[in-house]
């Protein structure tokens, strides 16, 4: 009986924090990706763009250097997920909205830091994906930062 | 060079699989693949178990005990030699016994007694002090020999291991290792199966008429458990928990002296 116990106090936790981790984190999920649709929807006239040339014909006024960056953790539940992963391999599905969210939500400060410095577009832009804290077994808080950035140009009128 | 406004789209760089449907996929093969596995290592502790050969085993497993209790320190308790002592009586009955066994006393208060891989023999002060016959001792000793002629020693620490190995595969992959060591060896630290004390008690029961020519004194410390005063009943609980004593094992006991003829009544012998 008493071996039962000892395993319910241990298995309890991991199965509440997975619940819970769930329903929090797939409702702040969707608040997220509700937000980026709509400014992305405000900002879709913004241009940005990867080339690496002024395009021909635009008269640039003045450039400079923009960036957006945006740091994103998992939870427990799809660090939970992906973990079972290491079994199986495969796709991290669980991973991937978190990815998603942190690309789009890069480029869109991205976009908006040029657009309130007076820019109207951002040519070459690059993405740029990095580790800052490793997921460790016993704790810590895994992350990712997606960094955007870009030659942010002022047009004169043609 | 034209613009065209579009908005990024929602579904290139996300998989449409619904988390918990990719979360109860991997659980359930997860517990398959764990499943198999343990199948697996069962019938593999199974087969070491039965073939590996008793100096092997001394060798690989013949120091590991040393941190449990002193061989015969200065703080050795009392009785740890004459304890000893029968340890040699009683396996000398046992002619074709491949061990050389020791015996080391554990400084614990609990009743118990363990079979430990390598001839180890680890007795606890508190078992120790409480015995009231050298019978009763010799009993004890000769049931953990019982378990060491089945070799069921092995198969509990390999069960340990697979235990271990499957829970660190399987849980640790998801929720991390810090949930996995206190687990495995709760789940391992069961005792053995009914059957496996049933054998090792005809084993004892055995040497015990060797030695004494009866069987007297066999289940006396089985009787004392249930109705001994608080202090010892609440050490033996660890005894208890590993090997469950039951009036159906008492009476077993009983069926098992009468069917081999072995004669239940004498002298005990006081230590």
């Amino acid at each position: 009986m008493e071996g039962w116990l000892a395993f319910a106090l241990q298995v309890g936790p991991v199965v509440v924090l997975l619940v819970s981790t769930y329903f929090i984190g797939s409702a702040v999920e969707a608040r997220h990706f509700r937000g980026l649709r709509m400014r992305e929807l405000r900002s879709r006239n913004f241009p940005i763009a990867t080339l690496r040339e002024v395009p021909e014909g635009w008269k640039v006024e003045e450039c400079g250097l923009v960036s957006g960056s945006c740091v994103i953790s998992l939870d427990y539940f799809k660090r939970f997920v992906a973990g079972l992963r290491l079994l199986f391999g495969g796709r991290i599905a669980s991973y991937e909205t978190l990815l998603d969210r942190a690309r789009r939500e890069a480029l869109l400060r991205m976009k908006e830091s040029a657009h309130a410095a007076g820019y109207r577009a951002v040519i070459g832009v690059r993405l740029e994906t990095s580790q800052i804290a490793a997921a460790t077994r016993q704790g810590g808080t895994a992350g990712v930062e997606v960094l955007a950035w870009g030659t942010a140009l002022k047009l004169r009128a043609p | 060079m034209s613009f065209e406004p579009r908005l990024p789209r929602d579904d290139v760089n996300v998989s449409p699989t619904h988390p918990l449907a990719e979360a109860s996929w991997l659980l359930v093969a997860a517990a398959v693949a764990g499943l198999m596995l343990a199948v697996l290592a069962f019938a593999a502790t199974e087969v070491v178990a039965r073939w590996l050969p008793p100096g092997v085993e001394a060798r690989l497993f013949g120091d590991l005990w040393d941190a449990f209790g002193e061989e015969a320190g200065a703080d050795d308790p009392p009785r740890a030699a004459l304890a000893r002592d029968l340890l040699a009586r009683l396996a000398a009955h046992w002619p074709e016994n491949p061990y050389r066994f020791r015996l080391v006393a554990l400084d614990e208060e609990e009743l118990n007694a363990f079979a430990l891989p390598g001839g180890t023999i680890a007795v606890t002060r508190g078992l120790l002090a409480s015995v009231e016959s050298e019978n009763e001792l010799a009993f004890v000793l000769g049931h953990e020999l019982g378990h060491f002629a089945a070799r069921d020693h092995l198969r509990a620490i390999g069960r340990g291991l697979v235990l271990g190995l499957v829970l660190r595969a399987v849980v640790g992959a998801g929720a991390g290792e810090a949930a996995v060591p206190s687990l495995a060896s709760e789940l391992a630290s069961r005792g053995f199966a009914r059957d496996q004390e049933r054998d090792a008690d005809a084993f004892a029961l055995q040497l015990l008429a060797a030695e004494y020519g009866h069987v007297a004194g066999a289940e006396a410390f089985f009787r004392r458990l249930p109705d001994a005063d608080a202090g010892l009943a609440e050490r033996a609980t660890a005894w208890l928990a590993t090997h469950p004593v039951s009036e159906s094992r008492i009476a077993a006991l009983h069926d098992l002296a009468a069917r081999s003829h072995l004669s239940s009544s004498g002298p005990l012998r006081q230590l």
